[in-house]
Order: C-alpha cells, then sequence, then structure tokens
C-alpha cells in the first residue's frame, strides 16, 4: 500500500490517494466533483529477491592509504539479480570500495566474496563473476577496438567471434579500424562498456559509468544497465550523481569520508530522512514577504519565499488548509505545484548530519 | 589455487610483442646496432687479422658496442612496463579479468624478451653474414653462443627493468630506475676503483677480487662472459705506451658465469612479482 497526493486537473485541489503500485481508482474531486482515473506509479521499492544469494559481499573492509582512511570497516551485501548504487561525494571512498571488491588494491581488513568466492583466496574464480569497468578507463593507444576486444576475449577465454557484435551493440563499428588512440573519452567509455560484456558476467560493477558523458551516451549506458539487469544480472555501479541512480537502483548505499550511512531503497531513504514533499504556491504581489497568516497554521515545518513564489514544508494532508487560509486572507493563488523529494536532498542531509551539521 | 594459465601468459606476450615490435625507439636502435656490427666486422673481416685480429677481436669490439645498446632497448622496453600502465588505467581493467598477476608479469616479460631477441637477431644475423663473407665461418659455435649470451644479457636488464616499473608509483619515476640500471656499470666501476686504490693497491697490480667483482656488474659480467665463450684468457688494458695484461681468475669461468646470469636474472624478476602482488592498483 502506498499513499500518493493527486491534484486536480481542474480546480488544483490536493487528496491523498491510497493503494498499490500500478492499480488504477476513480476520483472524484471533493472540492469540484470533477471525475477523474489515477493510476499508481509502479513501485521500485520491492526487491527482486526477497531472500537467496547474495552477488557481493563485503564485511568490515578498512583501506588505510599512509595517513588516510580510506574506507573504515565498511559492510553491505548486494542481493542477486539487483540494481545497487553506491553513492557518495568525490573522495568518498567509492573507487577505493570498488578496487577492493576485485581485489586490485590489498585491504587492511576486511572480507570481500563475488558470487560466494572470497576475492583473496579464490581471486580468478571470483572475477570470473564480474565484468568491470573503471572510473578512468583506457586500453592500449597502438591498438583498434577490435583488436582491443579480441585480447580480452583471449584473457577472459571466450571465442572471439563475440567482439564485434558487442561494439556494434555500443555504436562503434564505423569505427572498427581506428586507432584507440584516437578516440574521444565517450568513445572510450563506450568500448569500456562493449569490453564489460565479455563472457556475460553475472555481476557487473560499473565505477562511475556516466561521469564525464554527453547525454546521448549517458542514454545508451542507462538502457544497456536496465537491458543486463533484465537478463538476471547483477549490478553494483557508483556515482556522485544522484538522478542517474535515482531512478535505475533498487537500492542505495551511502558512504561518506569511507563510513556507509545509509543502506536502504530509494524510497525508503526518502521515509527514513522524513524529506515532504514541498509545496510551491505562486502569489503575484507576494515581493519575498512571508504571509503571517502560515506561521499560524499547526504542522508548517519550513517557509521559504523567493520573489513571488512561497514554499512550504508541510505534511500532504494540511496543504489544503494553507492554501484556504492564504486565500481567505485576501491572496491570490495563480499556481501551485508540488515538489517529490529527491534523494540529493536525502544525500546533502546525511551527508551535513555525518559531519555534525544540521 | 597456484596453477598458472599458460594461455594467459600467452595472450600478454603476444600483445606485447606486436605492441612494442613497433616502438620507434627500439626500431631507431636496433638499426644503430645492425650499422655499427657491419662495420666493426667488415673492417674487422678484410683487414683479415692485421689489426683487429680474427673473429674473435670483432667479438671483442662487437661486445662493447652490444653491452650499451642491448641493455638501452631492455630498459626503454621495460622501465614503464607496470607504472606506466597503472598510471594510465589500462592495468585495471586487465587485472580485474579472471588473471593472476604472475601471469600478466610474466607474460609481458616474454612479450618483450621476444622484441629483443628479435632485435638482436636481426643485428647479430645481418653482422654474422657479414663476418661469415669476410672471414669465413671457423667461429661459428662460438657466435652462436655470443647471440645467445646477447639475448641472455638483455633478458637480465629487461627483469632489472621491470623491477623498477613495479617499484616505481609513476613513469616518470621509472625513468630513474632505468638510469640507475643502465649507468649501474660506470656506478659500479668507480666505487671499485675507489675501494682499489683505498686499499693500498694499484692499477698495475690488480688483485684477484677486483676481477671477480665483475659478477656485481651484469655489463662487465657479460663482457667477461663473452671472452670465456672465445676462448680469451686475458684481460688487456691499454695505458698510453704500455699495455698491460692480466689473466682471467678461475673463478670466472663459464659454468659459474653462466650461474650469476641465472641469478642476475631471477632475483629482480622474483622481487618484480613481490613488489607487483603486494601493488595496490
Amino acid at each position: 500500500m502506498i499513499t500518493k497526493t493527486a491534484i486536480c486537473p481542474n480546480c488544483k485541489y490536493e487528496v491523498a490517494l491510497r493503494g498499490n503500485p500500478g492499480e488504477k481508482i476513480i476520483v472524484i474531486c471533493p472540492s469540484c466533483n470533477t471525475k477523474g482515473v489515477f493510476t499508481f506509479p509502479e513501485g521500485k521499492t520491492e526487491l527482486k529477491t526477497e531472500t537467496g544469494s547474495f552477488a557481493i559481499e563485503v564485511d568490515g573492509l578498512t583501506k588505510i592509504y599512509k595517513d588516510v582512511t580510506a574506507v573504515d570497516d565498511l559492510s553491505f551485501n548486494i542481493r542477486t539479480g539487483e540494481i545497487f548504487g553506491l553513492l557518495g561525494p568525490n573522495g568518498a571512498g567509492k573507487t577505493t570500495t570498488i578496487k577492493a571488491i576485485l581485489g586490485l588494491i590489498h585491504v587492511n581488513s576486511g572480507e570481500i566474496k563475488i558470487n560466494g568466492f572470497d576475492i583473496k583466496k579464490e581471486g580468478v574464480e571470483a572475477r570470473r563473476s564480474v565484468g568491470y569497468l573503471p572510473e578512468r578507463v583506457a586500453f592500449y593507444d597502438n591498438l583498434t577496438p577490435l583488436q582491443t576486444m579480441h585480447f580480452f576475449c583471449e584473457l577472459w577465454g571466450v571465442d572471439k567471434s563475440v567482439a564485434k557484435p558487442l561494439i556494434r551493440e555500443v555504436g562503434l563499428e564505423d569505427a572498427i579500424g581506428r586507432k584507440v588512440g584516437t578516440f574521444s573519452k565517450g568513445m572510450v567509455q563506450l568500448l569500456g562498456v562493449a569490453q564489460v560484456m565479455i563472457g556475460n558476467p553475472p555481476v557487473y560493477i560499473l565505477d562511475e559509468p556516466m561521469a564525464g558523458l554527453d547525454a546521448r551516451w549517458v542514454k545508451t549506458i542507462r538502457e544497456k544497465i536496465k537491458m543486463l539487469n533484465e537478463e538476471g544480472a547483477t549490478i553494483l555501479f557508483s556515482s556522485h550523481v544522484l538522478s542517474e541512480v535515482e531512478t535505475l537502483c533498487d537500492r542505495v548505499a551511502i558512504i561518506n569520508k569511507g563510513k556507509l550511512i545509509a543502506e536502504d531503497t530509494v524510497a525508503n531513504l526518502n521515509k527514513y530522512l522524513h524529506i515532504k514533499p514541498r509545496l510551491e504556491i505562486s502569489i503575484p504581489g507576494l515581493n519575498g514577504k512571508i504571509p503571517d497568516v502560515i506561521k499560524t497554521i499547526g504542522g508548517v515545518e519550513a517557509v521559504d519565499v523567493k520573489g513571488d513564489t512561497l514554499f512550504v514544508t508541510c505534511e500532504s494532508s494540511i496543504r489544503s488548509h494553507i492554501i484556504t487560509a492564504l486565500q481567505n486572507a485576501g491572496f491570490k493563488i495563480d499556481n501551485i505545484k508540488t515538489i517529490e523529494p529527491s534523494l540529493e536532498e536525502a544525500f546533502v542531509k546525511l551527508i551535513s548530519k555525518d559531519e555534525g551539521g544540521a | 589455487m597456484l596453477g598458472i594459465n599458460p594461455k594467459i601468459i600467452y595472450t600478454i606476450a603476444k600483445k606485447e610483442f606486436l605492441d612494442n615490435i613497433r616502438n620507434k625507439w627500439v626500431i631507431l636502435l636496433t638499426i644503430i646496432f645492425v650499422i655499427l656490427i657491419i662495420v666493426f666486422s667488415y673492417v674487422a673481416g678484410a683487414l683479415g687479422g692485421e689489426l683487429f685480429g680474427d673473429v674473435e677481436s670483432t667479438v671483442v669490439f662487437m661486445v662493447g658496442v652490444t653491452s650499451f645498446i642491448i641493455p638501452l632497448i631492455a630498459i626503454i622496453l621495460g622501465f614503464a612496463t607496470i607504472s606506466g600502465e597503472a598510471e594510465n588505467g589500462s592495468l585495471y581493467v586487465v587485472l580485474s579479468y579472471p588473471v593472476r598477476r604472475i601471469e600478466v608479469l610474466t607474460g609481458k616479460l616474454v612479450g618483450l624478451g621476444s622484441v629483443i631477441s628479435v632485435s638482436i637477431l636481426i643485428g647479430f644475423g645481418i653482422g654474422g653474414l657479414t663476418i661469415a663473407l669476410t672471414a669465413g665461418t671457423q667461429s661459428i659455435a662460438s657466435y652462436v653462443a655470443f647471440i645467445f649470451l646477447s639475448i641472455f644479457i638483455g633478458i637480465i636488464y629487461l627483469s632489472l627493468a621491470i623491477l623498477g616499473s613495479t617499484i616505481s608509483k609513476t613513469r616518470t619515476r621509472s625513468i630513474a630506475f632505468g638510469l640507475l640500471i643502465l649507468f649501474w656499470g660506470m656506478i659500479y666501476g668507480t666505487v671499485m676503483f675507489a675501494i682499489l686504490y683505498a686499499t693500498g693497491n694499484s692499477f698495475e697490480n690488480m688483485p684477484e677480487w677486483f676481477f671477480n667483482s665483475a659478477i656485481l656488474s651484469p655489463g662487465d659480467m657479460h663482457q667477461t662472459t663473452v671472452m670465456r665463450v672465445f676462448g680469451i684468457a686475458e684481460i688487456s688494458f691499454n695505458m698510453g705506451p704500455q699495455t698491460l695484461t692480466f689473466p682471467i681468475p678461475d673463478f670466472l669461468s663459464l659454468g659459474n658465469l653462466l650461474i650469476c646470469h641465472c641469478v642476475w636474472f631471477s632475483i629482480p624478476f622474483s622481487l618484480a612479482y613481490y613488489f607487483f602482488k603486494r601493488r595496490d592498483i
């Protein structure tokens, strides 16, 4: 059961509705009696595997570089079949965590398993389950994409015939005979994506896969991630841009300064952080002044004003009170919008909390 | 669990070979190498023993050239093997594959070693042909041994260069290590002469340990071995009007020298593996 707020297209009246994801209900506006159909969005909250195996297990991971603790006693599990987002600002320890999972760096303490294989003791078996796209991917400048792919096919131990279709899949077939040294950053990244799919691994680890790419390529990579997941792969990807993660991930872990500060579904994270939708009310002639009447309404958590626009943070149940109170006080309301909370806010809130802020 | 997959070594070696056989510095040095060898062998052969003597003498001159050019080629090929790829990021992808670090390192050694071998075989092949045409083929077996020793010393310098690349964090820092390897013979020579004089000896009266210490410098060790192969038993120094001649000490037998070659290869390569295995990529 989820709760959603519907806005009447006719009179802008807001009503709270409860239903199941994907369910359609007929709504009659309590204010102007307009009839309409409301569809609850498909929830991303439920997990594809409730119980079952973990694709990646990280337990008590600690990595210290000389005098800097890059990762501090980090533990999390990634369930088989999910898209897991590793979030954090730059320098939070995301890349260190990923490199530790792959055994590229030696950890001070902690245990890591990929598909049940211990990365320290069974490194080759563990890495056979993973396709990895590094943050700054690089190949050999003198080789063509085809030669590069052939080289990696041989390393993986699969037939070279998969190389060409994979290059075509990421849209690099026009550059198949060019040397990688002449490629743009985006093209190298796409070759990295093609490379990651060699051997159809069950787990993908993508470090900032969309960083620095233009919108067209970001779309290609997003679609690729979705497609691989639909085919049953588990995907871990890191990002410092929340909008990338929000729509793709089943669950996210937020890390800052090498520590895990939250691990949950996107929806739960919002709930847990009590980030509420904001009401954006346009009142012509407001001119940066907060109407006094707002302050008298119970349940209003925050009020802010910018020009003729008033921002109110409150429980959705008292929104109608605010509108009525404003109208009764003689304000002419031009437009009302609700702004759904974004992970961005969750992120900023968590990090500032973590750093001893508000 | 400690098994090694030869296919991975082959794949890495093949890639390294094809990538580096086109290295412009290696090509340039091979060309210089070929020219010098032709010049030496032609001059020696044409003069027919009057000035340079026979093939053995030509070889003594050639070893002066090869013992600088071969290490230089090896260092250019190997100095950034690990540090360079770790710096630009291509190593991340390779090591995320189901491979062991020993396979990657061995593959690089084999691939780059093949490049050195090809370069040496071209140089010596052409040189040998010139010698055969002008001076005859009487020392063919020793000449083949000389080729083998040249490849061996190339691999030794390669393992030293690779060791440098596994220790250095960046490409730039491995250059310093490469220069140290290249000029080690000079550094070592200076130090040994300092010890020689400090212990009350002089140039005219060199003790045996002074010659034996050649095993501490791969270049000197290599030159002594080549002499042994060609049956040369004395080391000569031209000191202005006089020529000083010393017999090569018994300690520096061919067998001992070959053991030293093996030590100079296996210790640096083992250390390279030790540091590479522990390295954070």
